[in-house]
């Protein structure tokens, strides 16, 4: 595709929203558990170089939708997606798509940290591994520092780089995480409530390192926290019940939320 | 459409939006209550009514030095979001403008004070008494909107802010033409005038609740939206 | 009967004190049991424990020791007469006099054990008297002082707490005890064979021929018997059966395992993973005639055929049977702990792009390491100590080789035959099967030790 259909396709879509490039959107998307529904028709678009939260009750569908942006869904056999999930132009639901390709591209951080039991260095080795992206042990070295670099974590662990990654403490592992997962080099950063487990300060400096990501990633977060979503993201998207109830700017979802629902749930009322 | 009729889930929480709404509504009686005693006691040149109101002001100082401190309270504790942040924030709003219109009516009163009672002739007073009903009407049409969350009043108080403008200035050349009439009204028409001139500012004051009370509502600046178009004052 | 009548009435004497310290108790505050600083049950059963533990353990102790009692009092009333006599002969006067005590006709008996038999009975009569009277003393007394003690205040729950704790103590106690016991056994049995034969030899002698040893004692015999007890061939024969088990066992069991936790969907697994661990409830005689009777046969058929010479009692098919009885070890508890291995691992593994079996060779198996090797370990140690299978389907022969085909023997199966039929207990070849024991408890014991170790090692790397 040209880069003028994408301007052209991008300035369709994203009307007097923000001034943004189109990274991802999801059109209608339906998600379905077996019988049991659990997302209705959910339009969303998500922005370059911005992060936009998610946000909702427990159960509400914003970790559905964030699994479905690259594919994790697949995993349970009974789950059926329906709608469309577009990544730049492309739909990722289609045949021709490799999930691997995609994850490598749509990169994933989760809810607890979760090191594998290796060495700080294989952890983040582990995707370029995979995925071959690099020719020679130089050129792997230099990605694992670079990552470890851009998470934050390179000045912490760089004279013990062949220790576990699981003795990290906790803020560390989910850094180290996140270096794992910008290690593949992808364009696009989901993260399942990364601070959930942490303590206020590790949860800080994810925070301010995710307020430095934006600008190399597009980040969807999905947090439980308010005030997260008020501090870290640009834009903010309220579920409700599988269905997406308000998405707008976080200033404004935070101080006038239009939707009753969502202005019940960010004050702490039964929505 | 944003008036948040759901209890929250921490009552004590709800308990406390409810006090501070309260704490307004009691420091909004206060305030009416000066300016209206101060008024009185300028029109009939009542120099004991004076001395009380003037008093009487460090209450409402008081009060909103207590709301000022039960918002900052609720903020740091509750991270307040949405409706309720700009609950609490208009009601710091009001209640520095109520001490405001406080200090207006400390102001009238003090004034009163120096003026001569057996000097002045009443004919004076005829515009300032209407001055002062209007300005008094206004605060308390800005302090419905507030308490009762209603947009159109708000509007309304704000449309007729320039009623009391266009007021104050025809009261303006008024004095100026007793002052160049008779010289000897020069001093109590220059005290009248000021006053006239606080009554308007106080006028101004009960505008910005209504502000308050539409940004309460709305979440929107009126200004900014008379501006935009979305509200017409006519 | 009268033993039947003892439990009866101990148990109606506990409930009893139980009922008695109760109500005391409730009745010591006036009928209100909330001012009491223990709940009225625990008084209850602090005065049962004070009336019934001391006369219990009394009588125990009694149990114990009566028989040396009655023996020494049984030999001090025969004074001079039995002292006489051969220890041999003590003995056998002792067990006549215990079987004759209840019989009236003592005319078959010498004057010796008819005096023998009259003072036992008197000993037997007065000391049960004696006995019954000391027990009820005891429960009396006991529980006399506990009811006295009742009170609004006693600490009746940490009594009762801490009597739970000391029973709980000794029931572990007699666990390791046993163990204790067994191993002693294994070791003073063992003792007495390497006075034998030497310890060297036997550990490390080629040559395994009980069957020839030389019965006697001296240098000659001592020498004889180290040619004819060398274990290696026997442990060789082990060794090879236990390899070709686990070369059998560990992938089919592991493979099997990787697809029940990460592949098979739960429906499946549900019904997958009992059927499988059926396997480890087949007696293992049924594995031995399947393995002899099916499998051998079968192999010598096929070699045959292709004109491979195979005994008809080989290793390898000893091993295979061996291998299928503990694969359901080493899958089941595989399994478990692949599953165990958190879920978040696989998600984080599925995140960057990982396929499923990328994740499973890269991150599943590594994390679960520790729990396979404690699983294959104690497969091993099953197979080791397997018997049955290899009496019928790999042979008797000790064949030092490692050549699968022909027949080997192992170290239980030797045990087996040497403590079989009618054999002095002193001699070397029975004392050689304690020996084997010995070592093959070392071994067993050596691979739990490293297993243990490996878990340890790398337990909680995923937490």
């Amino acid at each position: 595709m040209s880069v003028d259909a994408n301007l052209a396709a991008t300035a369709a879509q994203a009307p007097a929203d923000k001034a943004g490039k189109l990274k991802m959107s999801g059109n209608g998307v339906n998600v379905f558990y077996g019988d049991k529904q659990a997302l209705f028709d959910v339009d969303l678009n998500i922005y370059k170089n911005q992060v936009i939260s998610l946000i909702g009750p427990s159960g509400c569908g914003k970790s559905t939708f964030l699994r479905c942006l690259n594919r994790m869904n697949d995993t349970i056999d009974v789950c059926k997606v329906t709608g469309k999930i577009v990544l730049d132009e492309q739909d990722i639901y289609d045949k021709n798509i490799d999930v691997v390709e995609l994850r490598a591209r749509v990169g994933m951080v989760f809810q607890k940290p979760n090191p594998f039991p290796k060495s700080i260095y294989e952890n983040v080795a582990y995707g370029p591994r995979i995925h071959g992206m690099t020719r020679s042990k130089d050129e792997l070295d230099d990605l694992v520092t670079s990552s470890l670099r851009r998470a934050g974590l390179w000045e912490e662990v760089k004279d013990r780089l062949d220790q576990p990654g699981t003795g990290l403490s906790g803020g560390q592992q989910q850094r180290l995480c996140i270096a794992r997962a910008i290690a593949t080099q992808p364009e696009v950063l989901l993260m399942d409530e990364p601070c959930s487990a942490l303590d206020p300060i590790a949860t800080a400096i994810i925070e301010e390192l995710i307020d430095e990501l934006r600008a190399n990633f597009t980040i969807v977060i999905v947090t439980h926290s308010m005030q997260q979503a008020a501090r870290v993201s640009q834009k903010t998207a309220f579920f409700h019940l599988g269905k997406l109830i308000e998405e707008g700017p976080t200033d404004q979802i935070f101080t006038n939320p239009i939707n009753k629902k969502t202005q019940d749930y960010i004050t702490g009322r039964i929505g | 459409m944003a008036t948040p009729d759901n209890e929250h889930i921490v009552t004590s929480y709800e308990d406390e939006l409810t006090s501070l709404t309260r704490a307004i509504s009691e420091m909004g009686g206060m305030v009416e209550v000066a300016i209206t005693n101060a008024t009185q006691a300028l029109i009939r040149v009542d120099h004991e009514l004076a001395k009380q109101t003037a008093n009487g002001d460090k209450r409402v100082d008081d009060m909103q030095r207590l709301i000022d401190e039960q918002a900052v309270s609720m903020i740091a504790r509750r991270q307040p979001m949405a409706g309720d942040l700009r609950h609490i924030v208009s009601a710091i709003h009001v209640a520095n403008d109520l001490e405001r219109i406080g200090d207006i009516a400390k102001n009238l009163s003090r004034r009163t004070l120096h003026i001569d009672s057996q000097r002045v002739s009443k004919q004076l007073y005829n515009g300032v008494r209407h001055m002062s009903d209007l300005s008094l009407q206004q605060v308390k049409r800005a302090l419905d909107a507030f308490t009762a969350r209603d947009s159109k009043i708000a509007i309304d108080v704000c449309r007729r802010d320039d009623e009391v403008d266009s007021l104050y200035i025809s009261l303006f050349r008024e004095f100026l033409t007793y002052m160049m009439e008779d010289p000897r009204n020069i001093t109590d028409c220059t005290h009248l005038l000021f006053c006239a001139k606080n009554l308007e500012r106080a006028g101004d004051h009960a505008t910005n609740i209504a502000e308050a009370a539409y940004y309460l509502e709305t979440g929107g600046n009126l200004y900014n939206d008379i501006e935009s178009g979305k509200v017409s004052l006519g | 009967m009268q033993g039947w009548f003892f439990v009866l009435i101990l148990v109606l004497t506990a409930g009893a004190l139980f009922y008695v310290g109760r109500s005391r108790a409730v009745s010591a505050v006036g009928g209100d049991s909330t001012l009491l600083h223990s709940k009225p049950g625990f008084h209850g059963a602090f005065v049962m424990i004070c009336g019934i533990v001391p006369a219990v353990l009394v009588f125990f102790t009694w149990l114990l020791f009566s028989r040396y009692l009655t023996n020494a009092f049984v030999a001090s009333q025969l004074g001079a007469d039995f002292a006489n006599l051969a220890t041999i002969e003590q003995q056998a006067l002792m067990r006549n006099m215990r079987s004759f005590a209840n019989r009236t006709d003592l005319s078959a008996l010498g004057a010796i054990e008819v005096n023998a038999v009259e003072a036992y009975r008197s000993f037997v009569a007065n000391t049960a008297l004696a006995l019954q009277a000391v027990v009820a003393v005891l429960v009396i007394v006991g529980s006399w002082f506990a009811v006295r003690a009742i009170s609004k205040d006693l600490r009746a729950r940490q009594i009762v707490e801490k009597t739970v704790m000391v029973v709980l103590i000794a029931a572990s106690g007699v666990a390791i005890l046993t163990t204790l016991g067994i191993v002693l056994s294994l070791i003073f049995e063992s003792i007495h064979f390497f006075q034998k034969v030497n310890f060297l030899d036997f550990l490390f002698g080629t040559h395994w021929s009980p069957q020839s040893a030389f019965e006697g004692v001296g240098e000659e015999a001592t020498g004889r018997n180290s040619e004819v007890f060398g274990a290696i061939p026997v442990f060789a024969g082990t060794l090879l059966i236990t390899a070709i088990a686990i070369l059998v066992a560990a992938p089919i069991g592991l493979m099997s395992a990787i697809y029940l936790s990460d592949y098979a969907s739960p429906k499946l697994r549900a019904t997958a993973k009992p059927i499988l661990e059926v396997l480890a409830g087949i007696p293992t005689v049924v594995y031995g005639f399947f393995a002899a009777l099916t499998v051998a046969p079968f192999f010598r058929n096929t070699g045959e055929a292709v004109g491979i010479s195979v005994s008809s009692e080989s290793a390898l098919a000893a091993g295979l049977v061996m291998g299928i009885m503990i694969i359901p070890f080493v899958s089941s508890l595989s399994d478990d702990v692949i599953n165990a291995v958190p879920q978040s691992l696989r998600d984080g593994s599925a995140g960057l792009g990982a396929t499923k079996s990328e994740t499973i060779r890269r991150v599943i198996l590594p994390a679960a390491l520790p729990g396979i090797v404690s699983a294959l370990m104690l497969a091993i140690s099953r197979a080791i100590g397997e018997t049955m299978i290899v009496v019928m389907a790999a042979g008797l022969s000790a064949n030092m080789t490692v050549n699968p085909l022909e027949a080997v023997t192992t170290v239980t199966v030797q045990i087996v035959t040497l403590l079989v039929g009618d054999q002095e207990f002193d001699s070397a070849k029975t004392l050689a099967a304690f020996a084997l024991g010995l070592v093959l408890f070392c071994v067993t014991l050596l691979l739990n030790v490293i297993a243990l170790r490996v878990i340890q090692k790398y337990r909680e790397q995923y937490d």
